[in-house]
């Protein structure tokens, strides 16, 4: 039991690490991706919620199951780490890595052109959607990569 | 710039990963990944989707705040304003490393090019050319376009070259104010492509979408295009 137990949580914290990292490793600026990779990454990170919950109530019930086989002091304070690394690699899974790099502008500020102050010739994409004209400066959409918005009642997503 | 309706949902996307310098987003709704460059869903629920494009042009601001006076302008957010890239970033990007390069047609990976997919062909123009001719007639997928470049000698547009009720493609010729001249007609056009005077006044060319990218970025997601003024 303390062995199988010891085993289980081994494989939690490889499997739970290994969730973790390779979609990063995959999905990295300046790395190439083959598409078949990337599926892979893709399908990781979606099937990894579910996969870390199960990860971590089994890495729970194995460092209980192996704490109830009275293991040397040493050898429990391991056990405890390394669940402890499991349920942490799961919520690290949980962050969104590259909005943390570049916030996402959840609530998007416009105001009229006349009230904008920019140099003309700052770049913008402009749309015009049934007569509403909009401009999103290059500068400020470059960071966020990605703004929902809504234009004469389309919802469009400028995206650069 | 998309559309985010789709199969009956509206759609709120978040950045959610780059993909050979591309990012790929996710929606809250279905936490299906999307590609930005195409707007094709690569994975979850809504794989195989295609968001609709909405069309936009890459202007000066004072281009269009002179033909949208009434229009409104994204604000900064004042919380990450300093991040958001300074005012030479074009410049800093060439500089960039890509992670893929093809070497075809005498072109370099950080080539500026203006990029069609229409009419079921995809063809590129480097943005030099176009800013060096002002004014290009050409063919995509065999229908006729041209690619004008605007008053303020930077912004770009492209249009399809018909006129309702004229046969072929009129042949355009650019004045060094930016008007266009269709020299069958003697109509002056904007470059809104709008007919301003003579007998095609209020008449509109259609709008052609267009992309600015590089070329390594153009040439991996349109493997068979074609590059004006080179073999």
């Amino acid at each position: 039991m303390q062995r199988i137990s010891r085993n289980v949580l081994l494989a939690c914290l490889l499997f739970s690490f290994a969730l973790l990292v390779y979609p990063v490793y995959v999905i990295t600026p300046f790395r190439a991706q083959g598409a078949r990779e990337l599926a892979v990454a893709l399908a990781v990170l979606q099937a990894r919620p579910v996969a870390d919950l199960s990860i971590c109530m089994a890495a729970l019930a194995a460092l209980v199951y192996y704490w109830r086989s009275r293991p040397r002091r040493w050898r429990g304070a391991l056990a405890t780490l390394s669940a402890l690394l499991v349920f942490a690699f799961a919520a690290l899974a949980r962050i969104n890595i590259y909005e943390l790099m570049f916030h996402s502008d959840d609530h998007p500020a416009f105001a009229s052109a006349s009230q904008t102050k920019l140099d003309k010739d700052e770049k913008v994409i402009a749309v015009n959607l049934g007569g509403a004209a909009r401009a999103y400066p290059i500068r400020v959409i470059s960071y966020h990569h990605v703004i929902n918005d809504v234009l004469d009642k389309t919802a469009i997503v400028a995206t650069y | 710039m998309w559309n985010r309706e789709i199969a009956g949902l509206r759609l709120t996307f978040h950045l959610a990963g780059i993909n050979n310098q591309n990012f790929l987003m996710r929606d809250d709704q279905t936490g299906t990944y999307w590609q930005q460059i195409s707007g094709k869903a690569v994975s979850g629920p809504l794989r195989g989707s295609q968001l609709a494009l909405v069309h936009s042009d890459e202007l000066n601001f004072g281009t269009w705040r002179s033909e949208e006076p009434s229009g409104t302008v994204l604000q900064d957010n004042s919380k990450y304003r300093s991040q958001y890239e300074p005012k030479d970033w074009d410049v800093r990007m060439q500089r960039t490393q890509t992670v893929m390069d093809f070497h075809e047609h005498g072109l370099h990976a950080r080539d500026l090019m203006l990029g069609i997919r229409a009419f079921g062909a995809s063809r590129a123009y480097l943005y030099d050319d176009v800013h060096q001719e002002k004014l290009i007639l050409d063919h995509v997928g065999g229908e006729p376009v041209l690619l004008v470049v605007g008053p303020d000698g930077q912004s770009v547009r492209a249009f399809r070259d018909r006129i309702p009720e004229a046969a072929g493609a009129p042949a355009f010729y650019r004045r060094p104010d930016g008007i266009l001249m269709d020299a069958a007609s003697g109509s002056e056009w904007n470059f809104r492509g709008c007919a301003v005077s003579g007998p095609n006044q209020g008449t509109c060319l259609a709008p052609v979408d267009m992309l600015k990218d590089y070329w390594f970025d153009w040439r991996n997601y349109n493997p068979k295009t074609t590059v004006y003024g080179r073999r």
